[in-house]
């Protein structure tokens, strides 16, 4: 219990660090407001280690968790690469279970400024895996992708996305 | 450059302002302020919501078909840049803008036509029945100038009301 308050609290830090907006993490809100509140006040950080990631091609891979964030000191935010384990396979694909594997964060639920200042935030967080030049393992990508892979050279699966968000 | 509607109250959203949602079925949701962004959390339905253009829109307190929309529809092909072309849209968008400003507070002064007669009768309602409230009907039948010339028989009945409450 310990332990898992003390990660809760280093992250909060961490958002603190990284200039994120209120400081009220969501520790301290559970106490004052009705339960209500804690859907609409959950604060979203970056993808670091023991991020549970879902994976939205057809490499055979179901579920993936974060290892490391390849760039980024606190953590891989929408367009990062990450270095992943695999937790959960389809049985005839790709890869498997327990398999190391790389991955190119295409939704995450931390917003991410865009250079005309507005932000965007997905639902979730989904990974596409790729191996190490970033060349997408499957071949097709489900859901919506974000245009910002464009700038980190991701074309590949910017052309196998269904839609551009 | 393109100037959004938000999602919740339906205001434009400048550049630089907001955020935008992109829900899993990739419809993307944008909010001009946090305040709309925490409705949308909450499940709240705009159309319910008060101070929203959907409400507003719904129950009838604003213009919903004019002519004057018409011009404010999304265009997906870009104009090639003429300055004869772009000088007189300016000008057109001012007087687009004033005409629609107008029809605005013309639909706002039709709505609220009936007021001043309806305010006026309530209070002379008010005032003949509840005086009794402010003056003790005892003292406005001693002091003959604080009556009004009606309320002078009134009084005997409230009198008698009295009694009634009495028992």
């Amino acid at each position: 219990m310990a332990a898992s308050s003390a990660s809760k609290l280093f992250r909060a830090g961490r958002s603190l660090l990284g200039g994120l907006k209120d400081p009220n993490g969501s520790i301290g809100m559970s106490k004052d407001l009705p339960r209500s509140y804690l859907f609409s006040q959950q604060q979203r950080t970056f993808i670091q280690m023991r991020t549970n990631l879902k994976v939205v091609d057809n490499s055979g891979a179901k579920r993936v968790m974060c290892i490391q964030a390849l760039k980024g000191k606190r953590g891989a935010r929408l367009g990062d690469m990450i270095v992943a384990s695999v937790k959960e396979a389809q049985p005839g694909g790709k890869v498997k279970k327990g398999q190391v594997v790389y991955g190119v964060v295409v939704r995450a639920a931390m917003q991410r400024g865009r250079s005309d200042g507005s932000e965007i935030k997905f639902d979730d967080n989904a990974v596409v895996l790729v191996n190490k030049q970033g060349e997408p393992i499957g071949t097709r990508v489900f859901g919506p992708v974000p245009h910002e892979l464009r700038k980190k050279k991701h074309v590949k699966i910017l052309s196998l996305a269904e839609h551009i968000a | 450059m393109r100037l959004e509607k938000c999602w919740f109250c339906s205001s434009t959203i400048y550049p630089g302002h907001g955020i935008q949602f992109v829900r899993n079925d990739a419809k993307i949701f944008r909010f001009c302020r946090s305040k709309c962004h925490k409705n949308f959390k909450m499940k709240r339905n705009p159309r319910k919501v008060k101070w929203t253009k959907a409400y507003r829109r719904l129950h009838g307190k604003d213009m919903t078909q004019d002519s004057t929309f018409e011009f404010e529809r999304k265009r997906n092909k870009p104009e090639r840049y003429d300055r004869n072309l772009a000088e007189n849209t300016l000008k057109a968008i001012k007087k687009i803008d004033k005409v629609r400003v107008d029809r605005e507070a013309r639909h706002h002064a039709m709505r609220m036509k009936g007021k001043k007669a309806m305010e006026r009768k309530e209070a002379a309602k008010e005032l003949e029945q509840s005086i009794h409230m402010v003056k003790a009907p005892a003292a406005l039948q001693q002091e003959a100038s604080l009556t009004l010339p009606k309320i002078k028989v009134k009084v005997s009945q409230e009198q008698s009301q009295e009694n009634r409450m009495e028992e």
